[in-house]
């Protein structure tokens, strides 16, 4: 009895642990929401207090020109742009300011007013107004420059950004032959500015939210206005203001937190680094999602078969990227089944196959200590090995680890009669289908199941595997993503989502959005 | 308790529900089953009015439920019979889903234990399977419908090309004479036929999941004659190949058919593995929609939630499974359970048609 | 879609149950280079079965057969792919004796560390004495009944002794296999029957009508096949022997030959001319008179000059064609009226589809006629009608 009483204290002391964070949370907030005074000092004092012990804090105390008012600009060192705090607030504040505001009639010596500054002295286009320290914090440490004037109650918020991006590249994990060499970076503001300058985009609307309890970071959806079915929109919508969670530092954390099934072992959520699939996807009445600090947006919702699409199919002609869409099914089966039905039919069925086919594989296997299973699984975890290993090797040495792997090690594995020659082909195919896989975590998953197809095959053998297929079927046809099955188009029947589906008809036939998505306007050409 | 509007299905999902449920262990007997009463090789035209007589019957039933839009019989058995009726049939029909679904079980366990698994033991073969069924089946009417649509097409394109690939030892001759002796051996035949084509049934529930209920009759229509394609198909080629003498010795003779030949130089020289692949995918789609039915027939008979029905009938149908000690019990059992749906579905709905319109009548 | 608690629970459920099958093991898993691959058997009557009686301390006086199972193992192709060509056979032959089948394939597991698996079995060998001697149905049980007997496997009758079929003086080949190209040569020439499967075997026994079988000879280690034996429906039992001549009019009677050649001498020059069949059709019309059953054969068949060593004329003349069909029609007509007289007056057995016509466009009659049809079908009139053409002469008008 002892166990669950336990176990409710545990709950309970978590309650309260949750309670006070709260408790925390709100006394930060009531102590830093304190009111400017307007009296130098003090308000200098309390914002000191506050971020003052940060080395990269700047406070850079001067008189505003001869008046002899004291006044600090607070920034934070890098974050800010220097350049513009010296020529444009530091240079009009000190230097230039007594020559214009002699003549101006609301000057009184001693004082400087707020709007004399705002309007006249500071060249800045970005420029907002606190009152407390809270709104101060925020924003001095995301870069701005905050200027605080003896006498002013209200801080004047400087616009001087200069946010640390790099340059736009071609994305890495999603390289095309054919196709726009753009990629996200970190800076929302670039990606979304990438998303608009699509063309002329009044429609494509960005809605801005925060997530991130402590951290407060930017997120947007991204949606086509005329086109997104409202209840998506308002789904995505709901499901981002849920997120409580005290740091978001990818989207991949925002992507698990709005999934439908977190059980399940497929990703629901699309990532991509590219806009043109972004915009493709908005185009079909999508809805994504940008977090500032990663080049990865999120597509909601997403079926299976987008996992096994690239952006290439559309820009080339219809009848190769059919066919290589056809190649990439193809890729999936293998990858997900081939050792599978390897184990079944060397272990279980070898009445199955052909008789020649039946006569090599014994040829192959003789000297082989191990039974199938084992044959197969040495290979496939070597295999994931290698390739952890490679990708977190630099990149001249992850060449050698593959030919050191792939090459050295399978050789040699054969030559000392622990696998077979035809172990290694099934398991090398296997590992190069699943790379076949336009998205990276479509092709982790299906490797992920792999293993289970092979213990399903070792205990059933061909019965297994047909069994692990219904199961896997079972569990993508109860999968939804934000409303929409996972398996559509193949179910339920949409006869029209089929033609961009296993293949790519021409697109003087795809004359309508995916049907799945119920979007507000269905017809894309006429 | 009517049924939410999200676990409607539509009319091709309907339609695929129907095919699969009848596609099932008749596929592998039929051809013996029939050839044993016909003796003739028109055993194809015995199975032919088979389908037909199925088709009567079939619309029978939808016609009967469409009288209750909404419901299924389990609900309105009890309208027109009154309460304790109803419920009595109702329960009969329980009983009969899980006991066809445990034959259907036992069936697929039998044939894998001996094609495909040699020495497994039965309740290992039985237990994933049943455990994978209670998987899908939780999530209710939709996803059983979806998951039919995957296996549907792949049953279509593998059936077809295995069978045409038999077209090799197809002998004409083996088919003919077409009535040499008349019709009545082909009468003979057709009881046997009728009740491989047992399905309709189960219209007696899925017509009240249907978003429009009024195309039943075309689903039921359509739904049979695939099927009665099937059929026809694997009973001319198996007799043409193996000859009516040749089938009545065969226990599986679609299996014996794709055991017959081989083709060197695809990359799989033989194609029985293929049908078993797609049969075993049949016999789990029967299995999951009787087991459904059962469990929906309960929980709308007691008026509580239907997942600890699911559980609960898990166990039952396993025993039930494992009761026919050898393979001719199991057919056997399968007689009886065609006897009994004869009698259940042939004269049952038709009597209740009767008394609904004679009471909807008074009303 | 919400994951209630059902779902979490049956999926570790699922996964405990998983775990527990894993542990009990993998009951049907048998690695493939454990098996010794049964690719052809042969079945022999033995005559004086001494070792064995004493070994398994039983005694049976019905026949004893030995069977040669010929085995395909791991060691038997590894070595032969690896080293080339080395004194060790691709194949390795078992035999052993009994009384019946299976009891005996059992004792070989006494003998042999691999374990023997059948499904890639490709031919069946029966020794003539076994077959005439023994019940075709009863011998065969075990092989219709087997499950890892594929029913596409071959059937044929060995002339001596069915075992020495399956020995070869080449060491790579299998002969197995060689028996079952050698059979695929039926398409071109009508002295090989089509092949005779299990499957089709079943429903011949069971019908209860006679049949043809390939017949095989085995010299100094070489196979070639000659003629036929004759099955008799009523006792299953082989009942004599076709030759290659009498094969070739079976073969021209049921029009199922896909090619070959027939070798006429020209009439007034005496050389042969060679006529190459290009196709085949054969017509066979019952004909229901009361009780009187009779038959015609039509028998057309398009062809070539193949060769011809009458050095006076040319295929260029079309009289020569003519004279050239007309003697290689009678030489097929003297073929068909041949084997007609053996199959009917000698063996007395319908052998070439008769009475399966009869049944197809008389099932009436057929069915008053069906159980003593050898019996009747030997006193049957049959008239034959051959008509061939000859459409080419190859690349030399000589």
């Amino acid at each position: 009895m002892k166990w669950w009483k336990s176990k409710i204290k545990q709950k309970l002391d978590f309650e309260n642990q949750k309670e006070n964070a709260l408790k925390y949370a709100e006394e930060s907030s009531n102590e830093s929401s304190n009111q400017f005074t307007g009296d130098y000092t003090v308000d200098l004092e309390l914002v000191r207090k506050e971020i003052g012990h940060n080395w990269d804090v700047q406070f850079r105390e001067f008189q505003i020109g001869n008046t002899g008012v004291h006044a600090v600009i607070i920034f934070v060192n890098g974050l800010s742009d220097k350049e513009l705090i010296n020529n444009h607030i530091m240079k009009s504040l000190m230097l230039s300011f007594s020559e214009k505001s002699y003549d101006d009639p609301s000057f009184v010596k001693g004082a400087v007013s707020k709007e004399l500054i705002k309007n006249q002295v500071l060249s800045i286009s970005e420029l907002t107004e606190v009152y407390d320290l809270k709104g101060l914090v925020s924003k001095v440490l995301t870069g701005s420059t905050a200027l605080l004037v003896d006498g002013m109650s209200t801080v004047l918020i400087l616009g001087t950004t200069k946010g640390k991006s790099r340059n736009i590249e071609e994305p890495v994990s999603e390289a095309l032959v054919r196709g726009p060499r753009v990629g996200f970076t970190e800076t929302l503001s670039d990606n979304t500015a990438l998303l608009r300058q699509h063309g002329d985009t009044r429609n494509l609307s960005i809605i801005n939210f925060q997530v991130g309890r402590r951290t407060k970071k930017e997120l947007v959806i991204v949606y086509m206005q005329e086109i997104a079915d409202p209840n998506l929109v308002e789904e995505v919508k709901k499901r981002i203001k849920k997120i409580n969670i005290d740091d978001v530092p990818e989207s991949g954390y925002v992507e698990q937190l709005i999934e439908d099934n977190y059980l399940s072992p497929f990703t629901q959520v699309q990532n991509t680094e590219r806009p043109d699939r972004v915009f493709g996807a908005l185009m079909e009445g999508r809805v994504a999602v940008l977090l500032d600090g990663t080049p990865f947006a999120l597509i909601v919702p997403v079926t299976f078969s987008m996992l096994l699409q690239s952006p290439e199919d559309y820009y080339e002609r219809w009848l190769p990227s059919s066919l290589i869409r056809l190649l990439r099914y193809l890729a999936a089966a293998i990858s997900l089944l081939g050792p599978s039905l390897y184990i079944s039919f060397v272990s279980f069925h070898q009445g199955l196959i052909p008789t020649k086919l039946a006569f090599s594989m014994m040829g192959t296997r003789e000297g082989v200590p191990f039974p199938a299973i084992i044959e197969a699984l040495i290979m496939e975890v070597a295999i994931e090995i290698l390739r952890e290993a490679g990708l977190r090797l630099p990149k001249p040495i992850g060449a050698t680890m593959g030919i050191v792997g792939g090459l050295v090690i399978g050789e040699a594995a054969v030559q000392a009669g622990i696998v077979s020659p035809i172990m290694v082909i099934v398991v090398a195919l296997t590992a190069i289908s699943s790379f076949a896989i336009p998205q990276y975590s479509a092709g982790i998953t299906l490797r992920m199941l792999r293993f289970g197809a092979m213990f399903f095959a070792t205990m059933f053998g061909l019965y297994g595997v047909v069994l692990f297929f219904l199961f896997l079927c079972s569990h993508l046809v109860k999968l939804k993503s934000f409303g929409v099955p996972y398996v559509s188009p193949t179910v339920p029947y949409r006869a029209s989502d089929w033609k961009d589906f296993m293949v790519r008809m021409p697109l003087m036939m795809m004359k309508r959005r995916p049907k799945m998505l119920h979007t507000k306007d269905s017809i894309r050409k006429d | 308790m009517l049924i939410s509007s999200n676990d409607k299905i539509t009319t091709s999902q309907a339609l695929v529900i129907l095919v699969n449920y009848i596609l099932a262990t008749g596929i592998l007997t039929l051809p013996r089953t029939s050839v044993e009463q016909v003796k003739t090789p028109d055993v194809w035209i015995s199975v032919f009015l088979g389908g037909l007589i199925a088709m009567i019957v079939g619309v029978i039933i939808v016609k009967l439920s469409q009288q209750f839009p909404e419901k299924t019989f389990y609900q309105y058995s009890q309208d027109i019979v009154g309460k304790w009726m109803g419920r009595v049939l109702s329960l009969l029909i329980i009983v009969y889903f899980f006991t066809i679904s445990a034959f259907e079980v036992r069936t697929m366990a039998e044939v894998t234990g001996l094609f495909l698994l040699e020495g497994t033991p039965t309740w290992a073969i039985i237990m994933p399977f049943m455990w994978v069924g209670l998987y899908l089946i939780i999530g209710g009417v939709n996803p059983i419908a979806r998951l039919f649509e995957i296996i549907f097409p792949i049953t279509i394109v593998i059936f077809l090309i295995v069978t045409f690939m038999s077209l090799g030892i197809f002998e004409i001759d083996n088919v003919r004479p077409v009535l040499g002796l008349g019709m009545l051996p082909v009468l003979k035949g057709i009881k046997t036929a009728t009740l491989a084509f047992l399905g309709p049934e189960i219209m007696l529930l899925i017509v009240a999941f249907m978003k429009k209920p009024d195309k039943a009759v075309k689903v039921v229509l359509v739904g049979l004659s695939i099927p009665l394609i099937f059929y026809v198909i694997t009973v001319v080629m198996v007799i043409g190949a193996l000859s009516i003498d040749g089938v009545v010795m065969k226990t599986w003779p679609t299996l014996e058919l794709m055991r017959s030949f081989e083709i060197p130089g695809l990359i799989f020289e033989r194609f029985e593995s293929f049908l078993l692949v797609i049969w075993i995918m049949q016999i789990f789609a029967t299995f999951t929609i009787t087991f459904y039915a059962a469990s929906l027939g309960l929980a709308q008979l007691f008026k509580k939630n239907i997942h600890p029905f699911m559980y609960g009938l898990l166990p039952i149908i396993y025993i039930i499974a494992m009761i026919p000690k050898n393979i001719n019990d199991l057919f056997k059992f399968g007689d009886m359970i065609g006897n009994i749906a004869l009698f259940l579905f042939g004269v049952l709905p038709l009597m209740l048609l009767l008394i609904s319109k004679l009471k909807g009548r008074k009303v | 879609m919400k994951l209630n608690y059902y779902n979490i629970r049956l999926l570790l459920g699922l996964l405990l149950f998983l775990m527990i099958l894993l542990l009990t093991g993998c009951w049907s898993s048998k690695e493939i280079e454990d098996l010794g691959l049964i690719v052809g058997t042969a079945l022999d009557i033995e005559n004086d079965g001494g070792s064995w009686e004493e070994q398994d301390g039983e005694y049976s006086n019905r026949d004893l057969i030995t069977i040669t199972n010929q085995f395909v193992t791991s060691e038997t192709i590894g070595t032969g792919a690896k080293e080339g060509s080395t004194q060790q056979k691709a194949y390795k032959n078992v035999s052993e004796t009994g009384d019946a089948i299976l009891p005996t394939l059992r004792n070989m597991i006494l003998k042999i560390d691999k374990r023997a698996f059948a499904e890639h079995s490709k031919v069946l060998v029966i020794g003539e004495d076994l077959a005439s001697t023994v019940n075709m149905q009863q011998l065969l049980d075990f092989f219709l009944r087997e499950l890892e007997i594929r029913p596409s496997s071959t059937i044929l009758i060995a002339k001596n002794r069915a075992s020495d079929t399956l020995e070869s003086k080449e060491t790579v080949e299998i002969p197995a296999f060689q028996l079952v190209e050698i059979i695929k040569g039926y398409e071109r020439t009508t002295k090989i029957l089509p092949p005779m499967t299990f499957a089709k075997l079943d429903g011949k026994l069971h019908s209860g009508s006679s049949f043809l079988l390939q017949n095989v000879v085995s010299e100094k280690g070489e196979v070639k096949f000659a003629g036929a034996a004759v099955i008799e429906g009523k006792t299953k039992k082989l009942i004599g022997v076709l030759n290659n001549k009498e094969l070739e009019g079976i073969t021209w009677i049921t029009g199922k030959g896909k090619g070959g050649l027939v070798k006429s001498l020209d009439e007034e020059t005496d050389q042969p001319i060679i006529y190459e069949v290009l196709s085949m059709k054969s017509k066979i019309i019952p004909h229901v008179d009361g009780d009187n059953i009779s038959f015609d054969v039509n028998i057309e068949s398009e062809g070539r000059i193949a060769e011809h060593w009458v050095l006076s004329e040319k295929p260029f003349n079309n009289e020569f064609l003519k004279r050239a069909e007309k003697v290689s029609e009678k030489e097929v007509e003297q073929l068909v009226k041949n084997t007609l007289d053996k199959i009917q007056k000698e063996y007395q057995v319908d052998v070439s589809g008769f009475g399966n016509r009869l049944r197809i466009e008389y099932p009436k009659v057929w069915k008053k006629v069906k159980k003593d049809w050898d019996q009747t079908f030997s006193e049957v009139p049959i008239k034959c009608k051959v008509k061939l053409t000859i459409k080419d002469y190859g690349t030399s008008g000589y």
